[in-house]
């Protein structure tokens, strides 16, 4: 009998999805994503509550069977494909009062058990960092605080070694020291490693700064993918007399307006080579990361 | 170094910038070994590929150079090189605005003068 034998996927080609979709019963979650994600960035994912990102990243790491379209490590399929699956790890949120199973576990047991689905798993940077955030193996999950599980996830995602890594919500719980240490622990992991990583959260402009790119889902569907930099670069909130901010928007991409008195205020989202007009009597501001974000993802979207 | 980053300009110009400054300020010496990409990252808490954005820059103006397999180091000649390059667009960056400000409040050239001429008998 022809048994196909599956190869070690070449980590180095990128994973892919191509035309996911996931439908739980009649209501479908993701409408046909396309998305390749390269070796060697950090991601952020971002969008409202409900825009799908979790299911994505469940998809996108095998965990969760999907209703159409594949997902490919290196050309292979990552579906039931223990070499590919081993390649990616998604801690995903803990939640104690969640899955019965999880809840009852103690943080030691739940390392092992996700431990052992990484070959490459790291006992000496899992000890580090139970150290580091003062957590003891033998404490149960159902007794930790939300920001104590954020740091369990956080040991998983960074003790895996794999090369791709999704992290969801690590900020979530996490107080504002915390948080930096983990951007810097990440960054540190990642200068070490190069190592891919997908993070995200809500927590949008501490993040920025450390997003090559930024994926922003909304509804099922990717609105952006672009670099960070570039992404907030190319969007400025301009603002003035109501006839010179017409004039100047005219034929852009327009986002978010508001009339504030006599004045009103816009995003503009510049294409490339696209540029304000310079005879416009207008305020220009640079916009956040989270102000982009918002601005496209409220309803209604483009605006005028 | 150690300035903090703000939203109101490109993380990458920022961090060329906060080279630049350390080196008409004689923090950073000419034929010195600059902050790697990875060091930048890591104190700013930003991806390394911004870092390499804004040390690129300066590659490009001439300001650091790369020597293979050790680092980056500050040019000999590059603080005479920023200098003039800030010279030319002291105009532009600080004096216009200042005009501009000064014509909405309604401050004449000859108090704006008269306000140069004693901030610097003070000084």
């Amino acid at each position: 009998m022809a048994r196909e034998e599956r190869r070690t996927p070449d980590i180095r080609q990128g994973l892919t999805g191509r035309g996911i979709v996931k439908r739980y019963g009649k209501k479908e979650v993701l409408h046909g994503i396309d998305l390749a994600l390269e070796p060697g960035k950090i991601y952020g994912l971002i969008g409202r509550n409900g825009a799908g990102k979790t299911t994505l990243l469940s998809l996108l790491s095998a965990q969760n069977p999907l209703t159409a379209g594949e997902v490919l490590l290196g050309g292979e399929p990552v579906w039931e494909n223990i070499l590919a699956m081993s390649c990616i790890c998604f801690s995903r949120e803990l939640n104690p009062s969640g899955e019965a199973g999880t809840a009852a576990m103690k943080v030691g047991q739940y390392l092992d058990t996700a431990a052992a689905y990484f070959p490459h798993w790291d006992r000496e940077m899992e000890s580090r960092l139970l150290a580091h955030f003062q957590l003891e193996r033998r404490e149960k999950l159902a007794k930790l605080s939300k920001g104590m599980l954020s740091m369990v996830t956080i040991i998983t995602a960074m003790a895996s070694k794999a090369p791709y890594t999704f992290l969801d919500e690590p900020a979530a719980g996490l107080d504002v020291i915390a948080r930096e240490e983990f951007y810097r622990m990440l960054l540190e992991e990642y200068a070490a490693t190069g190592r891919t990583f997908v993070i995200s959260t809500h927590i949008i402009d501490e993040a920025a700064a450390v997003l090559e790119e930024t994926i922003i889902l909304k509804d099922g569907e990717i609105l952006v993918k672009e670099n960070t930099e570039e992404l907030v670069s190319s969007c400025v909130y301009i603002s003035g007399r109501e006839e010179e901010v017409r004039k100047a928007a005219q034929g852009l991409r327009v986002y978010h307006w508001e009339a504030v008195g006599r004045s009103v205020g816009c995003m503009v989202w510049l294409r490339e080579g696209e540029e304000l007009p310079s005879d416009c009597a207008i305020q220009v501001q640079p916009v956040s990361l989270q102000k982009i974000f918002a601005a496209l993802c409220q309803e209604g979207g483009e605006a005028q | 170094m150690q300035a903090v980053l703000t939203q109101e300009k490109s993380i990458y110009l920022q961090i060329a910038e906060m080279i630049e400054n350390d080196i008409l300020r004689e923090v950073l010496l000419e034929e010195e070994q600059a902050p790697s990409t990875n060091e930048l990252a890591r104190v700013y808490a930003i991806n390394p590929a911004t870092a390499a954005k804004g040390v690129n820059l300066l590659v490009d103006e001439g300001i650091l150079y790369k020597k293979r397999g050790i680092g980056m180091f500050v040019m000999a000649g590059a603080k005479e090189k920023i200098r003039r390059k800030r010279r030319e667009s002291f105009y532009q960056d600080y004096v216009a605005r200042l005009l501009e400000e000064a014509r909405s409040l309604g401050i004449s050239r000859e108090e704006l003068i008269q306000m140069i001429a004693g901030q610097d008998k003070e000084g």
